[in-house]
């Protein structure tokens, strides 16, 4: 009984926040950017129905995909961990949305400015799936290709879910995006005390 | 009461390969050659796990917390005991995976098998209970310490 209750006060409490993105919108290099460990790859092999409107010229049958999830984790004490799961952020891949946004703090989408539509299906879902949401504009070389009133518009999302320009290269820049997804979060976790 | 020295070796101290595997794109000439399960090339995940999916409801998702137990069982295949020798400290399902090479959802059914065999802790919350405000904003003081 010892070793039950001394193995189980070992084990910290872990959280997790989604990075959904594009491929190259830059969801890998912001969760390096703040992991404290380099980011891990692991590999979800499943079989899925492919969903949403991706490509309408495609049947939409049963597929078996793998797909590559990059993850890190900062360490917010020694009794709390926090994972940041990468994953991709087409309609295709929205089956491994499901397991992640089970008890995600929120999810923050990378938008790569000139291609916005890469992650429409991610903004609908966690939108959808009722999550804490930031859209995190990835800034390229320190410049927009379109302001980010146009990004909202883009992708047509309510005056609620903050859109932030950020670096995806820069910790402190990644640190401040998840603090405004926390600031979120947060929001609603009073809104349910009050 | 303890079982200690659990570990994946041979009766002649190599890596204990089942016969059937030999072969299997193992590399010999490697000082350590990875480990038979984890060469995507040889076994398919579904061999793994017996054709078992992750079944919703386990509680047991990519950052959930597993621990080994020290009264876990002594002898354990092959694959089970790379997983228990990982985590002497907590380490998420998502680490394991990455670590062993092992798929995700394979990761997954088999911690859910090694908490049933009683060699793993798996520190499993509610994951449909609200965020506490208590438990966000330390989350929050911990990220405004990264600089």
């Amino acid at each position: 009984m010892d070793y039950e209750r001394s193995v189980e006060s070992r084990v910290p409490q872990a959280l997790k926040i989604i990075i959904a993105g594009g491929f190259g919108a830059g969801k890998t290099t912001a969760v390096g950017a703040i992991s404290e460990i380099a980011p891990l790859t692991t590999e979800a092999e499943m079989t899925t129905l492919s969903i949403g409107v991706d490509d309408p010229g495609q049947d939409h049958t049963k597929v078996t995909t793998t797909v590559a999830m990059d993850f890190g984790r900062v360490t917010i004490d020694e009794s709390l961990k926090l994972y940041l799961f990468g994953t991709p952020g087409q309609a295709r891949f929205g089956f491994m949305w499901d397991d992640l946004a089970v008890g995600a703090l929120g999810a923050v989408v990378v938008v790569d400015s000139r291609r916005v539509d890469d992650c429409h299906a991610a903004v609908d879902y966690f939108e959808r799936a009722g999550l804490p949401l930031v859209i995190a504009v990835n800034a390229f070389h320190g410049r927009l290709s379109h302001d980010l009133t146009e990004i909202r518009w883009a992708l047509s999302i309510g005056d609620d879910v903050p859109v932030v320009a950020f670096d995806a290269r820069e910790r402190t820049s990644v640190r401040d995006t998840l603090l405004v997804l926390l600031e979120q979060a947060l929001a609603r976790a009073y809104g349910r005390v009050a | 009461m303890t079982a200690e020295g659990t570990d994946a070796t041979g009766p002649d101290g190599g890596p204990s390969i089942r016969p059937f595997l030999d072969g299997a794109g193992v590399s010999p000439a490697r000082p350590v050659p990875p480990p038979a399960w984890a060469d995507p090339t040889g076994l398919r995940p579904y061999v793994l796990t017996a054709g078992r999916v992750p079944a919703s409801g386990t509680g047991i998702g990519p950052e959930t917390q597993v621990v080994a137990r020290d009264d876990r069982p002594a002898i354990l295949a092959p694959e089970l005991s790379a997983i228990v020798e990982t985590c002497p400290t907590p380490l998420s399902v998502a680490e394991i995976s990455a670590r062993l090479g092992l798929h995700l959802g394979v990761a997954r059914v088999l911690v859910g098998d090694l908490r049933a065999a009683g060699a793993l802790h798996v520190e499993t919350t509610d994951p449909t209970r609200p965020h506490t405000p208590e438990t966000i904003l330390r989350v929050m003081r911990g990220l405004r310490a990264i600089s």
